[in-house]
This record gives structure tokens, C-alpha cells and sequence, in this order.
């Protein structure tokens, strides 16, 4: 009994060791003949690992991507949205897209830790990652080539200087924020709070999960909390604002005049809200990098060195006539 | 000590205990007096001078708990099948995603389109559920596994018919039914209510009900018994999603967005809290709907506190999590005192159990 317990033990070991060579060879092969497929059909193959159908920005984003890199500028580009927004599926493409060979991958980041493991996978791969909008955390440089995105920092304390110079004597604010633990959103709390004037008393700030109809919700209970007494929001993004708007005007005011409302992206809807006077301030989070995307990919595939993080510029819009100006060519 | 009382003030104590949902109802008005305690016109309704609509927290919470309401109540029916409806979130996503696309291409506000819009909503909703139903019934997939491909299906569907795109639309009858008032009141509250009622009406004045708990206690002996298991579950099942998809337009017409991502995200998770803190045994079998309603209520007022006592967003979900794992805690609790108790009449008096009922009598 002992003995032939432990001959099966030796023979799945041997079996096992058997299974290992024979996945490596697969995969060595495997990789061959990819490599072979791309320098034959002149395509340089992009992974795209992306976030999906999130809001206007996003969709505007991604489009902006997919457009740019095209047959016709030489790439073929495999996009891969996140499954409702986990991290996981993103891991999964992500890892994917190391086994399959491809020359290059680009990632939007749902989430910004975690990114450790497969990040170094794509490095043994010698696969460049060009890390799109959300940065990573801890921002380890050396992990990935380069990180392109707007400077949110930069772009909410340019909100909070629009808010101290309308409020010389402070004001009641909320803040609406995105999910707990994004880059993007603790980039955003950040810019704001450095700039804001130490007169300005926040009453709150509230997750709204980037989402509307939550927005107003939330919001309509915020003014109730506050009996009203709430002179301005600084909304982490569109959606939210446009939710905090719907709110203010339940509850019987105006915003732009009752209550301010601050949104960071800059889509068509937040636009043609700041034309009808509904918000008071958007400040645009420049999705259209797709050109700056694509000379960084060529350059890191031609082995030259590329600067480890680009600023996308923005531009911000204060007034109805600046946003009635800006619609008619606004591409998202 | 309710011994030593006299046997019809005893029964009455435990026929008001007796109910599964007690705790809920507790933690319900424990949440209120939190809330008044922050602020002691809290309760206050007034009449909003600009609008000339009643306004105020309850006003809040009663409008919010309506598609909640919806959700929980379809789910209590499938549940007490001994089902699952995991879909009910992305059939929400996919009845807003109809009514807000037909009525952004068809232009006009009037009522006709809203009406239209709202009618076609509810029938895309209806053919989810009639094959979640058939699924189930007719080929035997599992509750779970089938509704859970319906879940993913559906969204995937949202997602299609908006062509991934946020998508809003203009229509003051379609946005009257989530904001409007009728009397001073929540038109979406009524419009629940309503629906809540003829629910209950057609299951517990009928035999449908028993019908339905039979299933779920046992499919052999209610076959057996003459009851058609197929007719009833395919029934259910598009009740269910029905009720989702007026949920679904309840909570795009608020904004008059739907938010193909977000829109009834994780909704399936507080319809089946809403049924399990309302007593309703997710084994399948006797049901409540006003303890589903009582639910309902009290994960409504649990999100409007939580904002309403600025608990830091992060920290939102450990309270959400915290006050129903009590809750549910407690509910079990209830079940084994109950439990001993009966031991301890069936039997002559066990030492142990004499603990056990002082807590039961004290709590």
C-alpha cells in the first residue's frame, strides 16, 4: 500500500514535470509563429485595455483611440473594455494580450493599485505598456513607458481658483466625488484642497460613483442635511453635475445663481448645461490624445527613450458665451 | 414573565413579535429617531414655496424606496419558488435604455410617446422574464445560472441598444412619473403603492400565493397535488421582470438619463436584501411582501441617512454592511429562541432553555 502510494507520487511528479515542458514548447511556439504573422501583414499589433461604456468622456476617449489607431496609420488594434468596470477582467485582457505577443499594449486603469505583477510580466515580454488617462499606484516609472493623460491636479485647483475668485469671502460647499481609492479622484481632491481659500467651509463630500441619477440623490439629501444653506458644489465630473443641478432645482432653486456648480470633463451635455446657465463652471479634461498616443507607441518600438509622463493640454470654460461658442465644433 | 401574564396580553406580545420582520421595522424607526437626533425637524414636511410641492426627508425616502420596492417585490415571489432573479438590475438598464432611445429619436414630449415608450420598455422587460421563465420551467437550468447568464445578457443588451452611449431625452409626461406629485405626493410612490397592492390582492386573495409556496416548500408533492409548476414559474418570472422594468423607469425618468453602466448596477444585491431582511427564507416557500416592502423602506432610509449624517464616502458600504448584518443577526437569533421555546412546550422544561426565552422577552 505504502509503496505504491508513493510510486503514484513519483509518477504525478513526472507526469507534471512532462505537462510543464510540453506548455512551455507550446507557448515558445506559439509566439513564434505571432511574431512571424506580424512583421508579414506590416500591422503593428496594440492591445487596448480599456474601461468601456462609463459616460460621455470615456466613450469620447476611447473612440478618440480606436480612430487613431487605424488600418490605414498601420496598426490593428484589439480593444478590450472592462467588464462593468472590474479590474479583474482588465488583469485578464491584460495578460491575454501578453500571451497572445502583441507589439504593444495601452491601458486605461480602472483601478490605480494591483498593477505590479502583470506590469513586470509585459517587461519580461519586452512589451511596451503605455499607460492611458488613470496613472498607477505606486507610480513605479519604471515599469511602463510612459503615462499620457490631462493633469488633474492641475485642472481642479484651476476650479478652485475660478471658485475663490467668485466667493472673495468664502462660501458652503460639497465636493460629489468619483469611487473611493481612484488616482483620478484623489488627483482631484488634491488640486481642490491645496488651491481652495481657507475660508471656504466643506460641508461634505460624497461618493456619487461618477453617476447622475445618484447625484441627485445624494445632493437633494445634502440640501435637506444643510436647510438649503449651500452656495456651492465642485463636481468631480459631468454626470454628477448635471445630477446636482436636477436637485438644486427640485428643491426649488437656481443653480447658477442659489447654488454654483463646479464639473471637471467638459462634454457636449455639461456644455450645453453651462450655455442654459444651469452649471456655472466646467473645466475641460482633454480626452482627444490619440496622435500624442501613437507617437509614443512608434517611438518606444523604435527603442528611442519617451518621457515618462505627458500633460494632455486643457482648457477650462467660465461663462454661457464660452460654451455657446465652443458647441458647434465639440467632438464629444 | 409573559407566563406569569395573562394568556391574551401574552399572545398579543407574541403575535407583534412573531412577525419576521420586527427587527427590520425596529432598525427602520432606530434610524429615524438617529436622523431626528441630528436634526429635530428631520420629520418635517413642508410645503415648498417655489414648487408648491410637499418636501422633505420622508418625501425623499419614499420616492427613493419605490424601485427599490418594485425589485424587492418580483424577487419575494421568485425566492418563495425556491428561484433567484439576479437579472432584475440589468433588466432596469435595459427597460431604461428602451424608453430613453425610442423617445430621444421620436422627439415630441407629448404623453402618447411616453406612454408608448413606458409600454415598450415593459414589454422588452417581459420577454426577458418569459425566457428566464421558460429557462427555468421547460428546459430545468438552475435559478441562478440561468439568471445570472440574463443578468450579463441583459446589460450586454442595454449597452447594444444605446450603442454604449449614456443616453437622455426630453419628455415632461415620462419625467412627471419619477418627479411629478399627485396631491402633494410622490407620483412614483403612488404608482408603487398601486402596484403593491394589486400584487398582494392577486396572490393572497387568490390561490396563486399558496400556489407559489407550495413550489417552493415541495415541487413533488405540489405537482402531485395538481398544481402546474411550468404555467406558475413562467408566470413569476415575468412578473419579476415586469416589476424591473417599471423600477428601470422609475429610475431613468429621475434624471431622464439612462446610465448604461450604472443604471440598476447591483440593484439585484438590495431586492434580495429587501426580501431576506423582510423574512422571506431564501430556502423558498411562505413569503412576505409587506415585510419585502418593510425592506424596501428600510434600505432606502438606510442610503438617505447615511449622506444625511455625512458618514465619509469611503466608509459608507462598512455602515451599509454593518446595520444589515445586525439586523439579520438578530432575525436568526429570534429563530433559535423561537425554536427552544417551542422545545420547551413540546417538552418538559430543559434547564438551558429557560436563558434563551428571558433574552427573547427582554429583547
Amino acid at each position: 500500500m505504502f509503496k505504491t502510494a508513493k510510486i503514484r507520487g513519483i509518477a504525478g511528479l513526472a507526469l507534471a514535470g512532462a505537462m510543464a515542458f510540453s506548455l512551455a514548447a507550446c507557448s515558445g511556439g506559439s509566439s513564434d509563429s505571432t511574431d512571424a504573422a506580424g512583421s508579414d501583414g506590416e500591422l503593428t499589433t496594440v492591445g487596448f485595455v480599456a474601461v468601456g461604456p462609463e459616460g460621455g468622456w470615456r466613450t469620447a476617449n476611447e473612440q478618440n483611440i480606436q480612430d487613431s489607431f487605424s488600418k490605414e496609420n498601420g496598426f490593428d488594434l484589439k480593444y478590450a473594455p472592462a467588464t462593468n468596470g472590474d479590474q479583474n477582467s482588465q488583469i485578464t485582457a491584460f495578460t491575454s494580450f501578453i500571451d497572445e505577443g502583441v507589439d504593444a499594449i495601452i491601458l486605461s486603469a480602472t483601478e490605480a493599485t494591483g498593477w505590479e505583477s502583470v506590469l513586470k510580466r509585459a517587461q519580461e515580454a519586452e512589451i511596451p505598456v503605455v499607460l492611458l488617462d488613470r496613472g498607477i499606484e505606486p507610480n513605479d516609472t519604471s515599469l511602463y513607458t510612459s503615462h499620457i493623460a490631462p493633469d488633474n491636479v492641475g485642472i481642479s485647483s484651476s476650479a478652485a481658483e475660478w471658485a475663490n475668485g467668485q466667493f472673495p469671502d468664502g462660501a458652503k460647499y460639497v465636493v460629489l466625488e468619483g469611487p473611493p481609492g481612484l488616482s483620478v479622484v484623489n488627483d482631484r481632491n488634491k488640486g481642490w484642497d491645496d488651491t481652495i481659500d481657507a475660508n471656504f467651509t466643506k460641508l461634505e463630500s460624497q461618493s456619487a460613483n461618477w453617476s447622475t441619477e445618484e447625484a441627485k440623490s445624494v445632493f437633494e439629501t445634502i440640501l435637506k442635511a444643510n436647510n438649503n444653506d449651500v452656495q456651492l458644489v465642485f463636481a468631480q465630473n459631468d454626470e454628477m453635475g448635471l445630477g446636482a443641478a436636477l436637485a438644486v432645482e427640485e428643491a426649488g432653486l437656481k443653480p447658477g445663481t442659489d447654488v454654483k456648480i463646479i464639473t471637471i470633463d467638459g462634454t457636449k451635455a455639461a456644455l450645453e448645461a453651462l450655455a442654459a446657465g444651469r452649471l456655472s463652471f466646467v473645466a475641460e479634461y482633454n480626452p482627444l490624445f490619440g496622435d500624442t498616443a501613437i507617437e509614443v507607441v512608434k517611438a518606444a518600438l523604435a527603442g528611442e527613450t519617451v518621457e515618462s509622463d505627458i500633460v494632455v493640454p486643457s482648457v477650462t470654460f467660465d461663462s454661457p458665451e464660452a460654451a455657446t461658442e465652443a458647441l458647434p465644433t465639440r467632438k464629444y | 414573565m409573559s407566563q406569569a401574564s395573562s394568556p391574551s396580553r401574552g399572545s398579543v406580545v407574541t403575535t407583534i413579535v412573531r412577525q419576521p420582520y420586527i427587527w427590520a421595522v425596529v432598525a427602520l424607526v432606530l434610524l429615524l429617531v438617529i436622523n431626528l437626533i441630528k436634526d429635530p425637524g428631520y420629520l418635517g414636511i413642508s410645503v415648498n414655496s417655489s414648487t408648491g410641492n410637499l418636501s422633505g426627508n420622508i418625501i425623499d425616502i419614499l420616492r427613493a424606496s419605490a424601485p427599490i420596492m418594485m425589485i424587492a417585490i418580483g424577487m419575494t415571489l421568485v425566492i418563495a419558488t425556491r428561484g433567484i432573479d439576479l437579472s432584475v438590475g440589468s433588466v432596469m438598464a435595459v427597460s431604461g435604455a428602451v424608453s430613453m432611445e425610442f423617445m430621444s429619436n421620436s422627439g415630441d414630449g407629448s404623453v402618447g410617446v411616453a406612454v408608448t415608450a413606458a409600454a415598450l420598455a415593459l414589454g422588452v422587460s417581459a420577454l426577458l422574464g418569459v425566457i428566464n421563465g421558460v429557462l427555468v420551467s421547460v428546459v430545468g437550468l438552475q435559478p441562478f445560472i440561468t439568471t445570472l447568464v440574463t443578468m450579463l445578457a441583459g446589460r450586454g443588451l442595454a449597452k447594444v441598444i444605446t450603442a454604449g452611449q449614456n443616453t437622455s431625452a426630453t419628455n415632461e409626461p415620462f419625467r412627471w412619473i419619477a418627479n411629478g406629485t399627485v396631491f402633494g405626493f410622490p407620483v412614483v410612490f403612488v404608482i408603487g403603492a398601486l402596484i403593491v397592492a394589486v400584487v398582494a390582492v392577486l396572490v393572497r386573495r387568490t390561490a396563486l400565493g399558496l400556489m407559489i409556496e407550495s413550489i417552493g416548500i415541495n415541487p413533488k408533492a405540489a405537482r402531485m397535488a395538481g398544481i402546474r409548476p411550468i404555467g406558475i414559474l413562467i408566470a413569476v418570472y415575468i412578473v419579476s421582470a415586469v416589476l424591473a422594468g417599471i423600477a428601470g423607469i422609475f429610475s431613468t425618468a429621475s434624471v431622464m438619463t439612462v446610465e448604461v453602466a450604472k443604471t440598476g448596477l447591483s440593484s439585484e444585491m438590495d431586492a434580495i436584501l429587501a426580501v431576506v431582511i423582510g423574512g422571506t427564507s431564501l430556502a423558498g416557500g411562505k413569503f412576505s411582501l409587506t415585510g419585502s416592502v418593510i425592506g424596501a423602506l428600510l434600505i432606502a432610509t438606510l442610503d438617505k441617512t447615511i449622506v444625511f449624517l455625512s458618514i465619509p464616502s469611503s466608509a459608507t458600504p462598512a455602515f451599509k454592511a454593518v446595520v444589515i448584518v445586525i439586523i439579520c443577526l438578530l432575525q436568526s437569533q429570534r429563530v433559535r429562541a423561537l425554536f427552544a421555546r417551542r422545545k420547551a412546550i413540546s417538552t418538559p422544561t430543559p434547564p438551558q432553555s429557560t436563558p434563551t426565552r428571558k433574552e427573547t422577552v427582554s429583547a
